[in-house]
């Protein structure tokens, strides 16, 4: 195994023990601060932290709302839900409600592949996958408020 | 993947005991994490036991005692022991600390001592700090400006601008709060750590620096800073009281105000 005399020397050793050689496998002679500096600053990430903030205040009375109309609905067979379902500003709230939703949880899974997926290859089709569930149910939950909403029966 | 086990090499075995002589009255027991990177074993827990009156006051001086009289080879890191250089970072009962200013009396009977949690391990108790090191140098923790300094004097700040530098400043750079994010542990090859982003931060609202902005520009970067999730663990192992969390809360705060 590698004798370490002095960390900075010695850094671009392979050595053994808690992760150390998965982080810097055999035969990287990069040095330190190149590695730290790594591919640089991707100059983003500014929109995806304020938009997740962004639509989890927009989601706080919304989801409220919802609650609180469901709970006090008389009943929740078909027709009374889709009854009120079709009513205007319920329409509008809930499509806003089924976008926000959908918006906060793709901005939320994403960081999540991110945090725990490291293999690129890996990454980057987890994260076209969850991009575009996010949009089938977004589109999907749209079109059924919408088909309610005007066509009556379903 | 994220890494749900420790390599195969870096998994625990047991180790040795080395019992108390027999004439002890109270036995405190030390569990040390060793690993000796020749011996191309696995690391061990040994475990030392002492008279409790021959510990010392510190986690430092019962390490020292175990050096001198138990087990020469034991390595760790330790210079100030008064909390100032940073050197004796280690994990003890679960908590990034440092050894010199942790008391023993407010420790049980029975102390486990580790490495700084998830670095490459150098010997025993000494973690490979060489990463960590180059993000700090990476966030350039000097002055940078273009107006030259008067001639006849330094760089002038008022009262009220060094008052917001002055416990920022005060960081002895030990590794106990980046070691201790999770975030940093799972993505510490492009996550900066609280560490480095609470330098970054120091020089970013320093009056007298002129590269603010260029700062800010070279941290917007999903993994250099947005890794951090708010977990708060860096503040509450922080052993100079400093908040590094809510310096990176402050960078990404002011990143916002900048775009409109
Ligand atoms: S912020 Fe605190 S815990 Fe982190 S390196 Fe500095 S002194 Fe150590
Ligand atoms: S607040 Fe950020 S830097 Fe601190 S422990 Fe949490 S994720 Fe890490
Ligand atoms: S020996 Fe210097 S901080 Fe502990």
């Amino acid at each position: 195994m590698t004798k370490s005399s002095g960390s900075m020397s010695s850094a671009a050793q392979p050595r053994p023990g808690r992760g150390g050689e998965a982080r810097q496998g055999p035969g990287n002679l990069r040095s330190p601060l190149g590695r730290a500096i790594g591919a640089g600053c991707a100059k983003q990430g500014v929109q995806h932290w304020w938009t997740q903030r962004l639509s989890a205040v927009a989601l706080v009375p919304l989801a409220i709302w919802f609650a609180v109309s469901m709970l006090s609905l008389p009943s929740h067979d078909y027709s009374t839900v889709s009854a009120w379902m079709a009513q205007g500003w319920t329409s509008v709230f809930l499509i806003l409600f089924v976008l926000s939703a959908a918006w906060h949880s793709q901005l939320g899974v994403r960081v999540v592949v991110e945090d725990y997926v490291h293999d690129s290859g890996t990454k980057s089709l987890a994260l076209a996958l969850v991009t575009f569930f996010h949009v089938v149910v977004a589109v999907a939950g749209v079109f059924a408020i919408l088909k309610v909403a005007f066509g009556g029966a379903a | 993947m994220a890494d749900f086990r420790l390599p195969a090499n870096s998994r625990i075995r047991k180790g040795v005991t080395h019992k108390a002589p027999e004439a002890a009255r109270e036995v405190r027991a030390f569990r040390i994490y060793r690993f000796d990177p020749d011996s191309g074993e696995n690391p061990r827990v040994d475990t030392f036991e002492l008279e409790a009156g021959e510990c010392g006051q510190m986690v430092l001086d019962a390490l020292i005692r175990i050096k001198s009289t138990v087990d020469s080879s034991l390595a760790f890191r330790r210079s100030c022991r008064e909390g100032i250089c940073g050197s004796c970072a280690m994990n003890i009962d679960g908590l990034n600390r440092l050894a010199c200013i942790t008391s023993l009396h407010d420790l049980g009977r029975e102390v486990h001592i580790y490495p700084l949690p998830h670095m490459p391990v150098v010997k025993d108790l000494v973690p490979d700090l060489t990463h960590f090191y180059a993000q700090y140098a990476s966030v350039k923790p000097w002055l940078l400006a273009e107006t030259p300094a008067p001639p006849d004097r330094e760089r002038l700040q008022s009262k009220a601008e060094q008052e917001k530098i002055d416990r920022p400043a005060a960081c002895i750079l030990c590794a106990c709060c980046s070691t201790s994010c999770p975030s940093y542990w799972w993505n510490s090859d492009r996550y900066l750590g609280p560490a480095a982003l609470l330098a970054a931060y120091r020089w970013i609202i320093d009056s007298r620096d002129e590269a603010s902005g260029q700062r800010l520009d070279a941290l917007e970067d999903p993994f250099k800073l947005y890794r951090c999730h708010t977990i708060m663990n860096c503040t509450d192992v922080c052993p100079k009281d400093l908040n590094p969390a809510k310096a990176i809360a402050e960078i990404k705060k002011m990143l916002v105000e900048r775009q409109s």
